[in-house]
């Protein structure tokens, strides 16, 4: 598997002997291109058009990401894998209603399974407040069983919101750190320290899965669940929805149990916002690639 | 799988098969790199150390493994070089 280069430093990129390069103030490095997947730029970092025409060429994303680790774009290369063909029926899937509902449904029921294989993860390892866990996956179940009966994109997006009301109301549970009370989810920005988390680990998803978008022929503007619109991507959060409880939620909660993400250490205020620090973004990254 | 590779070339050429060697793997120390790699690019990799090699005098060994489940890695003293992938 190739690996996805992740830089929180400062330098600039450059294309040295057919590989890349980075190069700081401190240090320089070579990173085989060969080995390489994606790139997720954090600091400030000067490349050249020289390196953009390379890194085209060998078909790598560059994710870009601001100060506060929100999403800011792609360097998404010329599209290398063309079928017209596949573009019409994807839209195609988009306009008709059916279909769209269809396949909207079928990331739903992903989504909602995957909450549920979390929630049974620790119902099984729980000693105490079995019950609990076994009244929330049923709850779960009873409104997956309308996602059938839905009609309408809405509608779908209703059931998907109450079941997931239900799982976010387990994670208090489930995190027994009182410096991370879920509270509600909130995004940009969001206003405790277990959303900025949250909120960071998602991003990182939707960004894999947009990489794992351009080496398909979907085009990743085209999504279903969400609606396909003038102004970003939606396909890959539809796609991410399925991986988010299980890559992510998961994750979040073995670091803050075993403490490995504290109150002081990993998250930063600025005007009543939170954000990870560096350390913080550094550690999730580490171990989402585990 | 993952490869060792250590080579003894001649000065001439000893720069060239660095860059080779650097697109593919991660260099540890002095002609010694490391890495994962795939099937092809093992083959590719091998072909192009090849194609500049001088057979009399140049030396190339690879070491692989499967999965590095049932290897043990130890490290001491400055670290030179090596596989990173946040910066």
């Amino acid at each position: 598997m190739k690996k996805t280069l992740y830089i929180f430093q400062n330098g600039q990129l450059k294309r040295k002997d057919n590989s890349l390069y980075f190069e700081t103030e401190e240090r320089r490095k070579y990173i085989p291109i060969e080995d390489t997947s994606d790139i997720y730029i954090f600091g400030e970092v000067d490349v050249s058009k020289k390196f953009l025409e390379f890194v085209s060429q060998k078909e790598i994303c560059i994710h870009y990401f601001n100060h506060y680790g929100y999403y800011v774009g792609t360097f998404y290369p010329r599209e290398h894998l063309n079928a017209g063909y596949v573009v019409l029926k994807q839209a195609e899937h988009y306009l008709e209603k059916e279909k769209r509902l269809t396949l909207a449904k079928t990331f739903v029921k992903g989504s909602i399974g995957q909450m549920i294989q979390v929630l049974k993860y620790y119902r099984n390892r729980r000693d105490e407040g079995k019950d609990f866990f076994i009244n929330i996956i049923e709850e779960i179940q009873n409104e997956a069983i309308h996602i059938e009966n839905t009609n309408s994109i809405e509608e779908l997006m209703a059931v998907e919101g109450h079941a997931r009301e239900k799982y976010y109301s387990s994670f208090d549970y489930i995190i027994a750190d009182p410096d991370f009370p879920f509270e509600k989810r909130s995004q940009r920005p969001p206003l405790n320290r277990l959303n900025a988390i949250i909120s960071f680990g998602n991003t990182i998803v939707y960004t894999t899965v947009l990489s794992e978008i351009y080496k398909t022929y979907l085009d990743p503007r085209i999504g279903y669940l969400h609606a396909t619109n003038f102004r970003r991507f939606s396909l890959n959060l539809d796609v991410a929805e399925i991986f988010k409880p299980i890559m992510i939620d998961r994750l979040i909660f073995t670091l803050i149990n075993k403490k490995m993400i504290t109150k002081k250490t990993l998250i930063n205020i600025w005007m009543g916002f939170f954000f990870l620090k560096k350390e913080g973004k550094n550690l999730l990254l580490n171990w989402t690639n585990e | 799988m993952f490869v060792i590779l250590v080579y003894d070339f001649g000065e001439k050429r000893v720069g060239k098969a660095l860059k080779i060697a650097r697109k593919y793997l991660h260099w540890v120390q002095n002609s010694v790199l490391e890495g994962e790699i795939s099937n092809a690019n093992y083959t590719k990799l091998k072909m192009e150390l090849r194609s500049i090699m001088n057979s009399e005098e140049d030396s190339v060994i690879f070491y692989t493994f499967r999965t590095k489940n049932y290897s043990k890695r130890e490290e001491f003293g400055l670290k030179k070089g090596g596989d990173e992938n946040i910066l």
